[in-house]
Parts: structure tokens; sequence; C-alpha cells
């Protein structure tokens, strides 16, 4: 069951000739998680942009072709500063923001609220003043706030930029857990390493179109490397000049030397 | 000031906050504030004019600078809501009360990263005339930018037209509280029709 169908998207901003994505095509399913891979500038923000319904009806801009969202979506952007709303004392009133905004009842506010604090494992600071978090900190409490609004579709933006290793491991678990209850998972990011574990599809896209669609061994492909976005493993291997296809983990690389 | 009076009337509790500062901290800066009006007014007008006119204006920034020192912009909008008002609306005003601190927490920010890459507010007026149009530049601007981004932000937390929000915690409202909102809003509208008429 799909929970995001794009037909032949392309999308210019505002007072721009050239298009930000051209002519893209993607569905993601439900318990799906798709990656989406490419250089700054690649398309990737806004086609998660175009996901969520946000462009071109908040951003502006000229969208043509098709997209159908078959789910209620929920965004974290790649600046999770400007997405805390400023209007909570603490932690646990900053994820219920959003969830009283949809009109929920407050015992349903209340459970989601606690869950997604669970999941992102923030309860020693749900009492803290949002204004007093780390960058980290506040990247997992937006992501929580987003969860605590049960989306169907959840879209992230670079989700572990603002991580520590700790923190961005459970985020990837958490990731797999959303896809395991259902969730349709969308995100764009640079943590490549993490990719084999957990995205089911990687879209590699290059100056606003789809170059490649695949599993994850995409990202130890010679081109992918060449551009970029191999993994560490692959990247190592192909500077040693070693022989591909190039491994993408270290269980993948140790498989292949023995 | 009226429209300020209608708000806090027709929002129980907003006035109930626990953010209160200090009375002298809030007198200093209204005073600090109406100052240049002062001077103005004595250059252009006589001593009784200039007392006159001065201390209406002195009492309008006060009631202004008490406001927001008082209230706080979280307990507002849960305020209004709890009123019946609309959660856009509602944070349309919370953010206006809130808009003092952030700029100034961003202009705190500039003028550290102005620092940081060697200009000093510090020294004669020409150098801290270059410091102040260092700073000027990139906090508009910057202020400008983030209407946008902030749009798109409180999109994303499900603030849209056509939802009813759920108060979360609604400050309490006494018949007492009530009863003295309602006199305040009249005798506004009094002294408003005494002076028209």
């Amino acid at each position: 069951m799909r929970s995001l169908t794009l037909e032949g998207v392309s999308f210019w901003y505002p007072a721009t000739d050239s298009p930000a994505l051209r002519n893209v095509s993607l569905h993601v399913a439900r318990g799906e998680i798709v990656a989406l891979v490419g250089a700054l500038g690649a398309g990737a923000s806004t086609l998660l942009l175009v996901a969520a319904d946000l462009a071109p009806r908040v951003t502006g801009g000229r969208l043509t072709g098709s997209a159908a969202r078959h789910d209620r979506s929920g965004i974290v952007l790649p600046t999770p500063w400007t997405q805390a709303s400023g209007m909570a004392f603490s932690v646990w009133d900053e994820v219920a923001f959003g969830p009283a905004n949809l009109g929920w009842p407050t015992h349903e506010i209340a459970r989601q609220v606690d869950r997604a604090i669970e999941q992102l494992e923030l309860a020693p600071l749900a009492s803290r003043d949002p204004v007093t978090l780390s960058g980290g900190e506040l990247q997992r409490v937006i992501i929580a706030a987003i969860l605590a609004m049960d989306p169907g579709l959840v879209l992230l933006d670079e989700p572990a930029a603002e991580l520590d290793s700790d923190g961005a491991r459970t985020l990837w678990r958490l990731i797999r857990l959303l896809a395991k209850e259902g969730k349709a998972v969308l995100l764009a990011t640079s943590t490549l390493d993490a990719l084999p574990e957990v995205a089911d599809r990687v879209v590699w896209l290059e100056d606003g179109a789809i170059r490649a669609v695949g599993p994850p061994d995409l990202l130890a492909d010679v081109a992918a490397c060449d551009a970029g976005l191999g993994t560490s493993v692959a990247t190592v291997w192909r500077t040693s000049g070693l022989p591909g296809p190039y491994p993408l983990t270290v269980a993948h690389a140790l498989r292949r030397w023995r | 000031m009226l429209a300020l009076a209608l708000v806090l009337t027709l929002t129980p509790g907003a006035g109930s906050s626990p953010g209160w500062r200090p009375g002298l901290v809030v007198l200093r800066t209204a005073l600090l504030t109406a100052a240049p009006f002062w001077v103005f007014l004595l250059v252009l007008h006589d001593v009784t004019t200039t007392v006159a006119i001065g201390l209406r204006i002195t009492t309008m920034v006060a009631s202004f600078v008490w406001l927001v020192a008082a209230l706080e912009p979280a307990r507002l909008v849960e305020a209004m809501v709890a009123a019946g008002w609309s959660a856009s609306l509602a944070y349309l005003f919370g953010a206006t009360l809130s808009a003092v601190p952030v700029l100034k927490a961003r202009a705190q920010r500039i003028v550290e990263a102005q620092r940081a890459r060697g200009l000093s507010a510090r020294g004669g007026i020409a150098a801290r005339l270059r410091a102040l149009r260092a700073l000027a530049l990139p906090l508009v601007l910057s202020a400008l930018h983030e209407v946008d981004e902030r749009a798109l932000a409180l999109e994303t937390r499900g603030l849209v037209p056509g939802i009813r929000r759920t108060p979360l915690a609604p400050p309490p409202d006494t018949p007492v509280e009530r009863a003295a909102r309602w006199a305040l809003l009249l005798a506004c509208l009094f002294a408003l029709f005494r002076r028209v008429m």
C-alpha cells in the first residue's frame, strides 16, 4: 500500500528559471524506508518539501506533475531550532505543541507525547526549558514533536546532523521501528554509513533528477563512489586501489578479504 | 491600548503570569524609552504642554513594557485558546510579545560573531557606528528571512487555520478576575467616549 506517489514532478522556486526538481517519479510504500542521497543542491530537501505538501503551497513556486499523499505527513526540517514553537515552558510542552494544534483530546495528546519522549529517550529532559537545550538535544525534541503527531508518512531532512554517535544510533533504531509499525519513511541524509543497515531503497539525486534507484548496494557502486556517495568502507576500498565491486560495510569487507 | 485591554479582557488568566519581574526594572526601561520623547517635546512645546503630553506617553510606554515583562507569551496563547480564540491568532499575539527577547538574543549572537571576526564595538563614536551598521543589516535581513522559515516551520507543527487547538494548561480564571477585566474594558471605553464627545 503506497503512502506517497510522485509522478513526473518538476518544481521551480519563485523567481527562478531552472527547476529544483526535474521529472521526478517516486513512490514510498507503508513500512518502507527510502533514503535520498546526493550532492548539496541535488534536490533532496526540495523533494521532501513537495512530499510534505509544503512546496509550493507554503514556499511558493510552481509544480508540474502530480503528488499524491495517502497518509498525513510529518516533516523534520534540517534546522530544528526554527521548528521549536517558542511557546513552551518545558520539553514535554514543546512535544505536545503539535498534537494540541491538531485538536486531539488531552488523554490522547498525553499518550502520544509520553510515547514519543520514550522513543527518543528524552525522559530526563522532559521538564527542562527548551531554550536551555543543546543543538543535539533540540533535534531529538523536534523529532519527538513530529512523531507525537502520529504521521503515517515520516519525512526526515538530515535527522542525524546535530546528533552525537549515541543519539544517531538511537535514531536509526527508531526509524527501523517506525517502519515495522507500518509508517513510510523518506529521509535525506549525508550520513551514508548508516544506510546499509537502515534503508530499504536508496534514491540517488543529481541536479534535481533521479539518477539511480536501488538497494543500499548502490552506495558501493563505482559511479556513486566517484561522486562521493560511497560509504566510508567503499571509499577506503576504492582509494586503496582494490578491485570493485566495493564492499558496503566492514562486515562486507571482511567477507571479501577472506 | 484599547486593543490590548480588549485582548486581556477576553482572555481569562492571561495576566496572572508567573514571569513577574521587579517593578523597578520595568519603570527604568519605560523611563529610558520615553526619555527621547520628553526631549523632543521640550524642544517643540512649553513646559506645561511637555509635562502633559510627556506623562501620557510615559504612561503608554510603561503600560506596554509592563505587559511585556509580566506576561509569558505561552500563557497568553493558552489563555486565548481556552477563551475560544483561534490558535493562529493567539500565536500571532504571543509571537509579537516574544519578538523583543528573540531579537535581543539574535543581536547578541551577531555581535559575538562580528567580534570573533575582529570587529570591536568598543572605542570612539566612529568605531561604535561601524559596529552598529555591522549589527543592523544582518539583524534586519535575518529577521525578514526568518518570517518565511517560521511560516514553514509552524505548518509542520500543525498550526493551520480551521482546527480548534486543545488548550493544554489553561490558566485558572475566577469570577472576580473576569469581572475586573470587563470593568477595565468598560472603563477604557468610557474614557474613550468621554474624550471623543
